[in-house]
């Protein structure tokens, strides 16, 4: 078994190209998230108080999809690409807690 | 991989080939980071605002949902499109990346002319910067969206027409996957506006 | 490094052409000094006249309005076009010198940033002939700064803040990735010089600290000129969204600012002490640490706007929390040179004084933090003694060790030791005479920004002294100018005056255009120190000799800015041909840049040895 796992490895190019499949298949995960949210606020399928974060978690959820398959954040040699964003989103979205509770007084 | 003759010669993942491509695809993440805190203050700024009405039109009375909806499916569309152009450009394929560069510039002018349409729109419905705080908060956060998007094409549109005469090189494929890199960027802005802006404004009043 | 550029033969250029050219580094800084000091000499007149006017009670040596503009602009000249210039001055020309780079990752872009702050200051101010200089103080607070209450000069601010910022902003990503991608082999990052450590830091607070204010200008921008109404309360707006956008901006900037200054103690600390910095691990933690907890605390500027309990607790204690990786700093300084064989050049009679000093400021800080005594100390004369503590107590002290320091490296000049100590007494017995009345002028009520107080209200002597002082630092200001020019007639530097211990010293002064004829090839912290230690002359290198490849000089990034400087223009006088054309030559330029790879050139092998035995 050890010796058939080296022959596969041998015959692999040296980048992986990844496959379209898995760009497809985000992108119909990105329809998919996209229409729940737009069912959820059309049709008010679900308490009017848990929507907004249920759309709010969606949207993340489909950024987060594009950031890693999409823009492949997921793979080796982004380290500095995660801490970029990761960083910059952290920091706006502790301003954007500040504008949400402390802006008008 | 050397599939194609004429790019032998031309390593994998051209566009990280040289320290030059490397640097600009550092430089550009750490851009978008820039670029995440850009669009993060417009949010908070449009969160703040958005029920600040002034007598104006609020945004369960201006907002065209099944337009709304066409304009985020053509963007998320160009934004697989261009997807398939960096998978393209791994695979050195330069006449496969114009190609799926060229259906990306369509959808993204098809965007931007449904975006055209819907601000003339809302200035007829009396929806304008200066109607209320919540005019210059919706025309500035989502302004903003679209000259970026307006950017993104006329900056692939140049790459593509210079790529026709320099080819595909370890200098122009960076070029190439940072356009990508970027249009895919407006695409996530896009996913957040669509929710922040339309489907939280179709919901109305206050968050709670 | 295609092989058809070696052919190429290296650009020659003269003059004020090169000049306005140049995409090398050193060249750059040069630039950025030269711009950065004559706005700090323009920022250093206005608070000549502030205090002229407040020397003595109800003086009338400047009108209440023009106090108005002085005070803005210096505050905003100081911050934007002074300080932050000289700082990018001496990254530019230590940070690829101490990593062993032969330049930075963009050249072409730090060219850009250099000429976009350039034309943004100029931009801000040509608002003295046009019209009058902004005045609604340098942090443009609304609704002052709406068109209701201040006259044309606010569109001055946003503008030339807005290109100026945006050239920071690009120059910010340039470092980062220098650091990251450009370092000499076996350079990682547990062996960056501390000064280059306080670069990377920095310009990762300006990364995400910047496009903070460039969306507040622009929402200020479109409520004054558009229509907009983000900041006016008759239309729905909110006076606060500015605040805090500026806020959320400004704080970190106080880091900017300072934590090179923090880098630049930690070298000439060390250096002169002829130790290793002490705690280095610990240094640099803390300047990470401070970076994080910088964007963390902005609303301490807001305690008194009423943001409510929880607000004004969680910022308090999130700002004193700053002053645990601060004392770790001073304490590693003071330890640094405990034991160590100190020697008293003027750099390091700057670094000396600068830990007392900016002591003090933290201390105040410290003070400010806390939301109930805050609303006695807010907006009163405590505060700016505070900030100007940290400031030019400490930043500028910083600053001027920084550049005693490595002047011999950027100039190839020694910079006079007698004239030095003389600059440095004067100005910094004149800065404590200055600031430190301040603290008691404000605990005893006098509001900033007033243009003058009354008789017998206790006020006059601290206000006088206070005046003095700056006479202190004007002549201490002008003997660092005097010691300029006489260094350029004095002794040649020798690469290593200082008996330095990191990669900038194994160099010539001033270095060649390539820096490094073979990159060095690093084997622990204070690079050079340790070679010293092993007995060997140089620096191991990492690669034979061999051609350069070095990047063209462009005039575009001149033309780059100068179109954005015509098209602010436009945007002020609403004439939208001038704005039109403004970024038709910007992107044009940016077209251009696009379209024509640079295929740089080559310095060859024998020119390089050639250099190098010269050397």
């Amino acid at each position: 078994m050890g010796a058939h796992a080296h022959n596969e490895e041998v015959r692999k190019p040296k980048v992986k190209h990844d496959s379209p499949k898995r760009h497809v298949v985000a992108f119909i995960g990105s329809l998919v998230l996209t229409a729940l949210a737009f069912i959820a606020v059309a049709y008010e399928v679900i308490p009017a108080g848990f929507t907004v974060p249920f759309i709010v978690i969606l949207a993340f959820v489909q950024a987060f999809f594009q950031l890693f398959v999409w823009m492949h954040m997921d793979q080796k040699g982004h380290e500095y690409a995660r801490i970029s964003i990761f960083a910059g989103l952290f920091f706006i979205l502790a301003a954007i807690i500040v504008f949400i509770f402390w802006v008008w007084v | 991989m050397a599939t194609h003759h004429a790019n032998a010669v031309l390593p994998d993942e051209p566009e990280k080939a040289t320290l030059e491509g490397k640097n600009k695809i550092l430089g550009f993440w750490l851009f978008l980071g820039g670029e995440t805190v850009l669009f993060g203050s417009l949010f908070a700024t449009f969160i703040a605002l958005r029920d600040q009405v002034n007598g104006g039109p609020t945004s369960q009375q201006l907002f065209d949902m099944p337009l709304v909806a066409a304009a985020t499916l053509i963007l998320l569309t160009s934004s697989m499109t261009s997807v398939m152009a960096t998978l393209a450009l791994h695979k050195k394929n330069l006449k496969m990346i114009q190609v799926w560069l060229t259906i990306t510039v369509l959808l993204g002018i098809g965007f931007l002319a449904l975006e055209i349409y819907e601000f003339v729109h809302y200035v007829h419905e009396g929806h304008k910067i200066s109607t209320s705080a919540f005019g210059s908060a919706f025309y500035t956060l989502v302004g903003f969206h679209g000259g970026h998007v307006a950017f993104g094409i006329l900056w692939i549109i140049l790459l593509q027409l210079s790529a026709v005469k320099k080819g595909l090189t370890v200098v122009t494929a960076p070029k190439f996957y940072l356009a990508s890199l970027y249009w895919h960027f407006i695409d996530v802005v896009w996913v957040f506006i669509f929710t922040v802006v339309y489907l939280m404004g179709m919901i109305g009043g206050k968050v709670g | 490094m295609s092989a058809h550029a070696s052919h190429a033969p290296a650009p020659k250029r003269s003059g004020l052409w090169d000049w306005l050219t140049t995409v090398d580094h050193k060249k750059i800084a040069i630039l950025y000094l030269i711009a950065g000091g004559i706005f700090f000499l323009a920022g250093g007149f206005e608070a000549l006249l502030i205090r002229l006017q407040l020397m003595y009670p109800e003086s009338q040596v400047v009108g209440a309005g023009l106090f108005n503009e002085l005070i803005t602009m210096h505050g905003t000249t100081m911050i934007f076009l002074a300080v932050m210039p000289v700082i990018f001055a001496l990254m530019n020309a230590v940070v690829p010198l101490q990593i062993g780079a032969r330049d930075v990752a963009f050249p072409f872009v730090n060219a850009l940033g250099f000429w976009l702050f350039f034309f943004g200051g100029l931009l801000l101010n040509t608002s003295w002939f046009l019209g009058g200089a902004p005045d609604a103080g340098w942090t443009s607070y609304t609704t002052l700064a709406l068109n209701q209450y201040s006259g044309r000069g606010v569109d001055f601010y946003v503008l030339g803040l807005q290109i100026a910022g945006l050239g920071t902003l690009i120059g910010g990503i340039n470092f980062l990735v220098t650091i990251i991608n450009m370092r000499a082999p076996g350079m990682t990052f547990m062996r960056m010089p501390m000064f280059t450590w306080a670069s990377f830091v920095t310009s990762g607070l300006i990364l995400f600290a910047f496009p903070a204010i460039t969306v507040g200008l622009v929402l200020l921008m479109f409520d004054r000129l558009f229509g907009g109404n983000f900041f006016n309360p008759d239309a729905g707006g909110n006076v606060i969204i500015w605040e805090h956008l500026f806020w959320i901006f400004g704080h970190p900037e106080v880091y900017i600012l300072i934590l090179p200054a923090f880098g630049i103690i930690s070298e000439v600390v060390s250096t002169f002490s002829k130790k290793r910095l002490f705690g280095y691990s610990s240094m640099v933690f803390a300047t990470a640490l401070i970076g994080f907890l910088g964007f963390m605390v902005w609303a301490h500027h807001m305690f008194t706007t009423g943001l409510g309990a929880i607000a004004n607790t969680l910022f308090g204690l999130a700002t004193m929390l700053i002053a645990v990786p601060t004392g770790i700093k001073i304490f590693n300084w003071l330890l640094t040179m405990w034991g160590g064989q100190i020697t008293f050049p003027t750099a390091n009679l700057w670094a000396v004084g600068f830990i007392p000093t900016f002591t003090i400021g933290g201390m105040t800080g410290v003070m400010l933090a806390v939301p109930p005594a805050d609303y006695q100390y807010h907006d009163s004369y405590f505060v700016v003694a505070h900030f100007h503590y940290v400031i030019v107590g400490g930043l500028v002290s910083g600053l001027f060790a920084g550049l005693y320091y490595w002047w011999p490296k950027m100039f190839g000049k020694m910079l006079n030791e007698k004239l030095g100590k003389w600059n440095f007494w004067t100005f910094f017995i004149g800065f404590h005479l200055t600031f430190f009345p301040q603290h008691f002028l404000g605990l005893m009520g006098m509001p900033r920004r007033v243009y003058t107080f009354l008789k017998g209200q206790d006020l006059d002597v601290g206000n006088f002294i206070s005046t003095i002082g700056v006479f202190g630092m004007t002549i201490g200001t002008i003997l660092f100018l005097v010691n300029v020019v006489v260094s350029a007639k004095g002794k040649r530097a020798v690469a290593d005056p200082w008996d330095g211990r990191t990669l900038e010293w194994t160099i010539p002064s001033p270095p060649p255009e390539y820096n490094f004829a073979q990159t060095p090839l690093v084997r622990g912290l204070d690079a050079f120190w340790i070679e010293k230690m092993a007995g060997n002359k140089g620096m191991t290198p990492a690669e034979p000799l061999g051609d350069i490849h070095m990047p063209s000089p462009s005039f575009l990034p001149f033309l780059m800015s100068v179109g954005l400087f015509i098209a602010g223009y436009g945007f002020m006088y609403h004439n939208y041909v001038v704005v039109v054309i403004g970024l038709l030559v910007t992107f044009g330029c940016m077209f251009a840049r696009s379209v024509k790879d640079d295929p740089g050139y080559h310095i060859h092998e024998d020119e390089i040895e050639e250099k190098g035995v010269k050397a």
